[in-house]
């Protein structure tokens, strides 16, 4: 048993505490933030949070719940994340929407800079759940809740220019491309619920009322900024590809118009930015490549000199990274897609779809035909553009739709007619493209 | 329905666990005694027996409220009403913590409601546990039992009455918590989203299916879904989702121009079809005896008076919504004939409902509750309370578990007994069942050992060699072990109440509506059959315990 008295006992505790004390200082002081005046930069923990950028608020917003809730679960948050994980998987197994949406927040206050668990959960409302309705205003409610949950990842995680980008992808990709895309682009700017949002926009998601690529395109800029300031490279795909989405926003924002059936100044304004954008300042860019800086715009003039200078190499990386970005394409297809020609050709062949889908088929023949004569035109000034698929796609959509018209008149088919070569070449993939067919006709009898 | 509470069964069981449980223990005794102390032993035994009787016959009221009193005090005193400052702060944060889904009414209010009842149920459950575990064993050890035993207190009043202290205790906060959480609930929603707390009254039936040729079958396809809970029936063929509803007759429909359902159907599109629109259904009703059978007209619109105004054969599935139908009560038959739904259709209060989906190459599923007949709404505090009412059952539960173990063991280890026989009984009660019940594929755990590291299937047969059948044997005894103590944890899954309240629905009293598994009577039975057992073993044990002991 001990020999010291009550009152001894007392003071060795005391000074125990006291000698605790001592690590615990050294170590865990706060840092005050008072660096630029010669303040107390904290102890070790607080220098080290510093130095390696882990301190709650350098990271991004804090969040006060949050940061309470981890206080409060102390060192049991792991097990606190997997059992909500655990429960997540549960509730989606079993439908229960709402209760889902409180856990995956729950698990975000948890794992609040953890970008893998944002990203999953997000994508996980906006494309799975929101498959699992089947009307399609309630699926867009799903897309809206995971676009929302992208945005609150991003604010707490803002040095991180990859949930921009996937903030941006996810605008783009699931209301621009989904199969409901109409009808998501529709309510994107007039949103289905009107009760909750009498303007018809959704501040949390569209509160200017532009388009989704446009917002997507503000996203893209953001990544792109985001990691020019802060360094921390992302780790989605390649640098060339990620610094071209900011642009490819704006094509796609051209394309869907010219799928809407838009053929104005809107549309060509927007082919006439992203040409410029695309050759002018993304194609400008300096690319770090084993074949040392590079940039993508290179004319055959260039490519000539760079031979002459003895750069085989690096130009051989500027093919690669062209390549890999698919840029020749593009920078043609912006190019081209400026001429009235090709406006003329697109109007004419959408047109002459639409009417051969409501059963006008004397206007629609009188459209098809012009617009192939334009397509065909289109395609012996610039024979590359069959490179892409997508070309050729159109073509011979619209070709599809001008036999069935040709048909049901008991016309028969001409010997010669315009992109008669592209026909020959894929006839034997004339299934695949009358698919792309039926799908069209269905929208356009919507 | 596939979960429902088997009254005479559990009434069997529970008799004849009762009753082997005491003979073994008589037995037991008697046997034993006589080993110790010869001839005289079973008398000794006889003689403890006359005590408990005598005991128990003069067991007073007054002396168990004077326990009780003292009980809340102490609790008071040991600052158990603190649990409340830790309800306030979490309510008053709980904001934050919260998904707000602005848009969906229907969504906040099951996130509120079950976020209240849950909060309550982990802040109430801890605390009676430690409270109930550590009353007896802290008045042995301070010796203040002392003060009470040898009063003229019988030991059953000792332990009857911290039973009813801390179940008052946990029901006083309960109560109190209930009311907050209500008010809290009401504060946090909005006017759309108060409409939607109500508590429906579903009357259900029983689900048939019919397949695309139309041959009675039990269920219908499985379109990959993991969760087998619903099946689906093709559009476009003769395949039906069949409700028999029974009991009608109870409810006075004479005087409504319909009849209020609800479907909450699922649909799955094996191509897409239009959009914009949603898959349709059509009512049959039919009448079980005469096999008369008509088109449904459901109620579309009304005039400004209330009468209807249009009815159509068919409606869109809103999938997971609410699909609010009024069968007409005028309906046509495919002769032209004019019928009244009740008098036509309604044979002695049973009626037949039968669904089909229009178009081909598409499906709708369900389970049995998808489809019922909607009473008028109960006011939403009804289910309220009941579901508070399951946590307080819950929570006297766990006050007879951890004042008993509390009688036999210290402090501490009545806690953790109390604590594994609760998370038994909560969450491991259907496991056990399974094994048990020889329904787990693979064997015990030496045998499933074995095959981990053999790499050999459940369903692969084991040599019959002598190594393998002792293994089987020493698996069979540890089965054996949990059959005679499985009846010691609790089947808790009945006293979840939650999901009826946060859903909607007026929580049942008999059955439980899956896939949720809790219903009133069977948890209040339960209680019941647990609560006199646990009451006499803690009387025993305080009686035959050395209460020196510290």
């Amino acid at each position: 048993m001990s020999k010291l008295t009550g009152l001894q006992r007392k003071l060795v505790y005391l000074v125990g505490i006291l000698v605790l004390f001592i690590p615990i200082i050294v170590l865990g002081r706060p840092d005050e933030g008072r660096t630029a005046t010669g303040g107390d930069q904290g102890g070790t923990l607080a220098r080290m949070r510093r130095e390696y950028d882990l301190k709650e608020s350098s990271l991004g917003k804090v969040d006060p719940a949050s940061a309470s809730m981890n206080l409060v679960l102390l060192g049991m948050r792991g097990i606190a994340a997997n059992i909500l994980w655990q429960q997540a998987i549960d509730l989606q197994k079993t439908k229960n929407w709402a209760e889902l949406r409180a856990v995956t927040e729950s698990i975000t206050q948890l794992q609040p800079h953890f970008l893998k668990v944002w990203d999953m959960q997000a994508w996980n409302l906006a494309y799975n759940v929101s498959a699992e309705w089947d009307l399609v205003r309630d699926r867009y409610f799903w897309v809206k809740e995971g676009l929302k949950f992208y945005q609150q990842g991003v604010l707490q995680n803002q040095k991180y220019g990859e949930m921009q980008w996937r903030t941006g992808n996810t605008y783009s990709q699931k209301i621009g491309r989904a199969d409901e895309w109409k009808q998501f682009r529709q309510y994107f700017v007039k949103d289905p619920n009107t009760e909750a949002f009498p303007s018809g926009l959704d501040p949390e998601i569209n509160p200017e009322g532009k388009d989704n690529y446009q917002v997507a395109e503000k996203w893209f800029r953001d990544a792109n900024r985001t990691i020019d300031d802060t360094g921390i490279e992302q780790h989605v795909m390649g640098r060339p590809l990620f610094r071209s989405y900011p642009v490819r926003a704006m094509i796609e924002f051209a394309q869907a118009k010219q799928r809407e059936g838009v053929f104005g100044d809107i549309t060509k304004q927007a082919w006439e930015t992203a040409a410029i954008e695309w050759s002018q300042k993304y194609g400008k860019e300096e690319f770090d490549s084993p074949g040392g800086m590079v940039h993508l715009e290179v004319t055959e003039k260039d490519a000539k000199e760079m031979q002459d200078r003895g750069e085989d190499d690096k130009l051989n990386w500027v093919y690669r990274y062209q390549d890999m970005c698919n840029y020749r394409y593009w920078r043609l297809r912006c190019f081209v897609e400026r001429e009235q020609n090709t406006v003329d050709a697109r109007r004419d062949l959408y047109n002459g779809e639409v009417a051969a889908a409501k059963g006008d088929f004397v206007e629609a023949r009188k459209l098809l035909e012009s617009g192939m004569e334009k397509y065909d035109t289109m395609i012996r000034k610039y024979p590359e553009l069959l490179e892409q698929m997508e070309t050729v796609e159109d073509a011979m959509v619209a070709m599809i739709a001008w036999r069935s018209v040709l048909q049901i008149e008991s016309a028969p088919v001409p010997d010669d007619y315009p992109l008669k070569s592209v026909w020959e070449q894929n006839a034997g993939s004339v299934g695949v493209f009358n698919t792309e067919y039926i799908r069209r006709k269905g929208l356009y009898n919507k | 329905m596939g979960s429902e509470f088997d009254f005479s069964g559990a009434l069997i069981t529970y008799i004849s666990v009762i009753g082997s449980l005491l003979f073994a223990i008589i037995t037991v005794s008697v046997a034993g005694s006589f080993v110790v102390g010869g001839k005289t032993g079973p008398l000794a035994v006889l003689s403890i027996l006359r005590l408990a009787v005598e005991d128990w016959l003069s067991t007073s009221p007054r002396r168990i409220w004077a326990i009780t009193k003292l009980t809340i005090l102490e609790a008071i005193r040991r600052k158990a009403l603190l649990v409340g400052v830790v309800f306030a702060v979490l309510f008053l944060f709980a904001g934050w913590f919260l998904a707000q889904p602005a848009s969906d009414p229907e969504q906040q209010v099951k996130v509120y409601v079950a976020f209240v009842m849950r909060t309550i149920a982990f802040l109430i459950i801890p605390m009676v546990l430690l409270l109930s575990c550590w009353g007896i064993p802290e008045d042995i050890r301070v010796r203040s039992i002392h003060t009470v035993v040898t009063k003229p207190c019988r030991r059953q009043e000792i332990v009857i009455g911290r039973v009813l202290g801390f179940t008052a205790i946990g029901g006083l906060l309960l109560a109190i918590m209930g009311v907050v959480g209500y008010v809290w609930i009401l504060r946090q929603l909005d006017a759309k989203g108060r409409e939607r707390l109500v508590a429906r009254v579903p009357v259900y039936g029983k689900i048939a299916f019919k397949d695309r040729e139309g041959v009675d079958q039990k269920q219908g396809i499985n379109t990959g879904d993991e969760w087998m809970f619903r099946s689906f029936i093709e559009g476009g063929t003769k395949s039906r989702m069949i409700w028999n509803f029974e009991g009608l007759d109870a409810f006075n429909l004479e005087t409504a121009d319909h009849l209020p359902m609800e479907a909450g159907f699922q649909v799955f599109r094996s191509y897409k079809g239009n959009m914009d629109r949603g898959i349709t259904c059509q009512i049959l009703v039919v009448n079980p005896d005469t096999e008369k059978r008509a088109v449904a007209p459901l109620v579309t619109s009304r005039d400004q008076a209330g009468k209807i105004e249009q009815t159509d054969n068919a409606f869109e599935v809103k999938e997971f919504r609410e699909n609010l139908l009024q069968l007409a009560r005028r309906v046509v038959d495919d002769e032209g004939n004019e019928l009244d739904l009740f008098k036509d259709f309604v044979s002695k209060g049973r009626l037949r409902v039968e669904v089909l989906c229009l178009p081909t190459q598409q499906y709708i599923g369900a389970a049995g509750p998808d489809l019922f007949v909607r009473l008028p709404d109960k006011p939403f505090v009804v289910s309220y309370a009941k579901g508070l009412l399951g946590i307080g059952l819950l929570t006297l539960m766990i006050v007879v578990i951890g004042v008993c173990a509390s009688t036999f063991v210290k402090g501490p280890v009545a806690t953790m007994t109390t604590f594994f026989i609760v998370l038994v009984g909560a969450t491991g009660r259907a496991f056990l069942d399974t094994i048990v019940d020889a329904k787990w594929v693979g064997g015990g755990a030496f045998e499933s050992i074995y095959r981990i590291f053999a790499h050999l299937n459940p369903q692969t047969e084991l040599p019959s060699t002598l190594p393998f059948k002792v293994m089987q044997l020493v698996d069979g005894a540890g089965v054996g072990f949990l059959r005679s103590v499985r009846y010691l944890f609790p089947d808790f899954k009945f006293f979840d109440l939650t999901p009826y309240v946060a859903y909607g629905f007026d929580v049942p009293w008999t059955n439980p509506v899956p896939p949720n598994s809790g219903a009133l009577l069977p948890s209040l039975i339960i209680t019941a059959g647990y609560l006199l057992p646990w009451i006499v073993l803690g009387y025993f044990s305080l009686r035959l315990r050395e209460l020196e002991a510290k």
